[in-house]
């Protein structure tokens, strides 16, 4: 496995972690979602983004008490809990799926943390999405 | 006098259940039976494969297919009745979505066969032999259909034309959508045969159902004594009647059991399983953030409970037959 | 050069399967085998779920004995939970579990069995089913048998939901309880029951004892096959059906044992065969020596015959009276002849009828004390009714939480596969002397299977696949000679 770079998929809240579109540095890096809340992350998105191909998905939310949506944040986060269980049933490790809260309104940590993700993705290896993996052995 | 229009039943991994439900129109099912001619239903008249393979393309009218695509064999009939039918209708869960056998996608082939013919405590195999796809015996061979790694729904094998859900569907349901057939009065290909609106529309536990609905402990079937008058959820018994498509004649609410989701999700859900989850998750309430933790981890085997009859058509577990 | 004739799909059972003839150069039969073509996993996908949804699940392995399953799961609960339940809530699931008896026999013997009776085993495939009974024997007798499975499938709705699969049996109780406005309308359809079973006899013994031709059948010894039996009885060994001990009888009709259904392990073994999907059930004790008969032999048949074969007395008077007369015209007890099965199940449904004249009248049955709350996890729990096909054992061993460690499932056309290979083998010996059989003679080998009533979709609970039956006749070299299916004679 080398020169494995796992590939993340990030979804970070504008009020929490920045205007994304505004900064063209990380505008332009593949994976990177902006979210209104991060209570608009659907558990679809998430799913979907395993299924093509991610290794690992990052939300970034903002943290208790400072949601603009009053509970967004903590209605993903229970999704989150739940969302670990439901992958490790399809064969995608829980930790592949992280949601950090804090807040960040410059955007200037995003990076960081996709970083370290992706350091930690690495000691796992390659995602098995069940499908494709089925697919292949055919 | 015009030709009776030809209809088959068959099922292909399914119980038997559909089946029974189709003998459950009773009455009714000699009058259907008087207006069509049934060339193929193996659990109940004497005609085999060849008989399907005698008539021409689209010669059958209507082919009603239960079960889901677990072996080569199920393929095959699939395929086989796609190209002699005019519409084919995808009957039950199992068809529509795979069913509760889709489960068996969370596992590989290699544990189902290791436990069933080896593992389990009632084995006796010393010799290790697994069933084989092709047996010689003493210059004789016998085949057995190819077990697929993956449990399909149909129409991840062939074209489907129409969608009647449920575990199984119920009469009314089929009587209407047989007449429909038999009347040329369809939707658009592709429907579904029962109502969009969501099972919580129709549930008769909906009047009573709080404003706002919070779980702050989760319960199990068996844990309480639950009320038959009460919205499920608020006793916070795990129900999946808010995403889930009615026209079932919410039998099992009905009989105070809480919704499995046999109907499939309401139309645009792409993923049911993702959809209850949210709905859950948007009613768990805790007094402190931090034991929100500890409260969704009280929700017990959250895969196999959301993708009880949907694993096969979900997003990550959703696959096409690879035809060879 | 031998040849092979394949019938496939086997037909008027539940389920998907195929039997393969082989023959000699003369014609002969040389060889048969019935195979079961599909598998579905419910035992390892089932792991990891909370045992408690179970009776949710397990009525997919089989839609046609939902109610088996379902039964067998929640005692299995209420042995997992040490929670017996409560004497209304047993009264309610004993009215269910009769109820779902007596639907279950008829459909098997009306729908699946009859059109071999009443059309005549060699009739025209395109006549031989339900529709030609109902049109041979009358549309008031149609009416009258789609009445009766109707209303017996009302009480099984009105207990757990849906007929065709039961929903909400719980460790130590049921869901719902049951009113006195409901009892009425029960206690109706259970006399109704009673008198409907009494008729479905006198049927049988006109169309089948009456005829010397059938009854040459049953007698045949192509149709009969020594094994031994086992079913669950109750106290003085009476006939038993919700609950009771599992007893064995050999082909000489003395008891070899008599256990708990806890300890199966002990007595039950699987063998595995490349050729075929399902687990070939047998006695551990004396172990597997292949597809043998008489003394000595592992093999071991379950179901309506089987019931008779080891029960010494039946409880309720009308179907006690009918065991007798079963064992004056078939001789002594054990009876081998697989056909007998018909007239058993019969004489089972009636028996079940009776029972629910009694269940209905009981006081406690509308009760509201219908759920034993008090449980306590002990990790494993093992279920076991006497389903109409057979004994069925679930075994469910959980976690500290409840949730499923191990499943292990046997069920009744399991213990019947090895009899049924060696029935349509004997049966394809008897009957097929040319090397091109008439459509009909492959339908009387087709009727050694249906005696039992298999049902494939339970059988193969392990993993899916499909059950219809096809004949394949090959020669000696192997060489696929003819594929024989109905049509050919259309």
């Amino acid at each position: 496995m080398e020169n494995y770079s796992p590939k993340v998929v990030c979804f970070s809240c504008r009020f929490g972690w920045g205007y994304l579109h505004e900064d063209p540095n990380l505008s332009r890096l593949p994976g990177m979602v902006s979210v209104t809340c991060s209570g608009k992350i659907e558990t679809r998105h998430v799913l979907s983004a395993f299924k093509r191909g991610a290794d690992g998905v990052l939300i970034l939310a903002c943290p208790e008490g400072h949601c603009h949506f009053q509970d967004g944040n903590f209605k993903t986060e229970a999704k989150i809990f739940m969302l670990r269980k439901v992958l490790s049933g399809f064969g995608i490790e829980g930790d592949r799926l992280r949601m950090v809260m804090a807040v960040d309104p410059a955007g200037g940590l995003m990076s960081q943390q996709v970083e370290e993700l992706k350091k930690d993705l690495s000691a796992l290896g390659p995602a098995a999405a069940p499908a494709e993996a089925a697919v292949a052995q055919a | 006098m015009t030709a009776k229009p030809k209809v088959a039943i068959t099922w292909l991994g399914a119980c038997g259940g559909c089946d029974e439900a189709i003998v459950d129109l009773n009455e009714a099912l000699l009058d259907v039976a008087a207006a069509i001619e049934i060339v193929f239903w193996p659990v109940a008249l004497d005609f085999k494969y060849d008989n399907v393979r005698a008539f021409k393309d689209s010669e059958i009218a209507l082919s009603i297919i239960t079960g889901c695509v677990r072996n080569s064999e199920h393929a095959e009939v699939a395929e086989l009745l796609r190209r002699k039918s005019g519409i084919v209708l995808a009957f039950g869960a199992c068809a529509c979505f795979g069913g509760t056998s889709g489960l068996a996608n969370f596992i590989s082939k290699k544990e189902i066969f290791d436990y069933v013919y080896k593992d389990a405590p009632t084995v006796v195999n010393p010799n290790g032999v697994f069933p084989q796809t092709v047996t010689e015996l003493d210059g004789k061979t016998l085949t057995l259909p190819e077990f697929y790694e993956h449990v399909y729904a149909l129409n991840q094998v062939i074209p489907v034309d129409y969608y009647l859900p449920g575990c199984p569907p119920p009469p009314d349901l089929i009587a209407t959508a047989v007449k429909a057939v038999l009347t040329g009065d369809l939707p658009p290909r592709g429907s579904t045969l029962a109502p969009r609106r969501a099972l919580c529309d129709t549930c008769p536990r909906n009047k009573k159902k709080p404003l706002r609905l919070e779980i702050t402990k989760i319960n199990r079937i068996h844990q309480i004594e639950s009320d038959p008058d009460f919205c499920f959820l608020e006793q916070g018994i795990l129900c999946m009647g808010s995403a889930t498509r009615g026209g079932c004649g919410e039998t099992c609410v009905r009989n105070n059991i809480p919704c499995r989701g046999c109907f499939g999700p309401v139309p645009g859900v792409e993923d049911a399983g993702g959809r209850y989850l949210s709905a859950i998750a948007s009613i768990l309430k805790t007094p402190e953030t931090e034991d929100l933790r500890d409260l969704t981890a009280t929700v017990m085997d959250p895969a196999g409970t959301f993708y009880r009859f949907g694993q096969a058509v979900s997003i990550l577990g959703r696959e096409k037959l690879a035809k060879p | 050069m031998a040849r092979q004739i394949t019938i496939n799909p086997i037909t008027r059972l539940e389920g998907h399967g195929k039997i393969e003839i082989f023959l000699d150069d003369q014609g002969g039969v040389e060889d048969a085998y019935w195979q079961v073509v599909e598998l579905r996993g419910f035992e390892k996908f089932c792991l990891g779920r909370p045992a408690e949804e179970m009776p949710r699940i397990v009525p997919n392995i089989c839609g046609v004995c939902p109610s088996a399953h379902h039964m067998a799961s929640v005692k299995a609960l209420d042995d997992l939970y040490s929670a017996p339940p409560t004497r209304t809530a047993r009264l309610i699931r004993e009215l269910e579990y009769n109820a779902f008896y007596i639907e279950d026999h008829y459909i098997h013997f009306f729908f699946l069995a009859a059109p071999d009776f009443v059309m005549g085993p060699e009739a025209q495939p395109a006549h031989r089913n339900i529709l030609g009974v109902i049109g041979k024997l009358g549309t008031e007798i149609g009416a009258k048998v789609i009445d009766i499975r109707k209303r017996n499938r009302d009480i099984i709705r009105l207990v757990f939901g849906k007929a065709p699969h039961p929903e909400g049996g719980l460790p130590g109780g049921v869901p719902r309880g049951i009113t006195e406005e409901e009892r009425e309308t029960i206690i109706k359809t259970a006399d109704d029951s009673v008198a409907f079973a009494m008729f479905a006899l006198e049927l049988f013994k006109d169309l089948v004892l009456k005829n010397e031709k059938y009854v040459d059948l049953i007698k045949s010894p192509s149709f009969s096959l020594a094994t031994s039996y086992m079913s669950l009885v109750g106290p003085d060994n009476q006939m038993a059906l919700y609950d009771g001990k599992v007893r064995v009888v050999d082909s000489d009709g003395k008891q070899t044992a008599l256990f708990a259904p806890t300890d199966y392990v002990d007595h039950i073994g699987e063998w595995v065969e490349p050729w075929t999907y399902i687990k070939l059930t047998h006695l551990r004790n004396p172990g597997w020596h292949g597809f043998t008969e008489g003394p000595g032999s592992a093999i071991y048949r379950v179901g309506p015959l089987a019931r008779l074969n080891v029960a010494d007395r039946i409880a309720t008077p009308l179907a006690e009276k009918e065991r007798q007369e079963f064992f004056t015209v078939l001789g002594k007890k054990p009876v081998h002849a697989t056909l007998a099965n018909h007239w058993a199940r019969l004489i089972t449904a009636l028996s079940a009828a009776e029972q629910n004249q009694r269940i209905s009248r009981e006081p406690d049955l509308t009760s509201k004390d219908i759920r034993n709350m008090k449980l306590s996890l002990k990790k494993v729990g093992v279920g076991c009714v006497e389903a109409p096909r057979g004994t069925l054992f679930h075994h469910y061993e959980t976690d500290d939480q409840g949730l499923l460690t191990r499943v292990n499932l046997i069920v009744a056309t399991q213990h019947n596969a090895a009899p049924i290979c060696m029935s349509v083998k004997k049966a394809a010996q008897g009957f097929i002397k040319a090397k091109k059989p008439r459509e009909g003679l492959l339908n009387v080998v087709e009727m050694a299977f249906r005696a039992y009533d298999p049902c494939l979709a339970c059988a193969t609970h392990h993993l899916p696949g499909g059950m219809p039956l096809t004949l394949v006749l090959r020669d000696r070299q192997g060489e696929l000679v003819e594929v024989i299916r109905r049509p050919e004679e259309q």
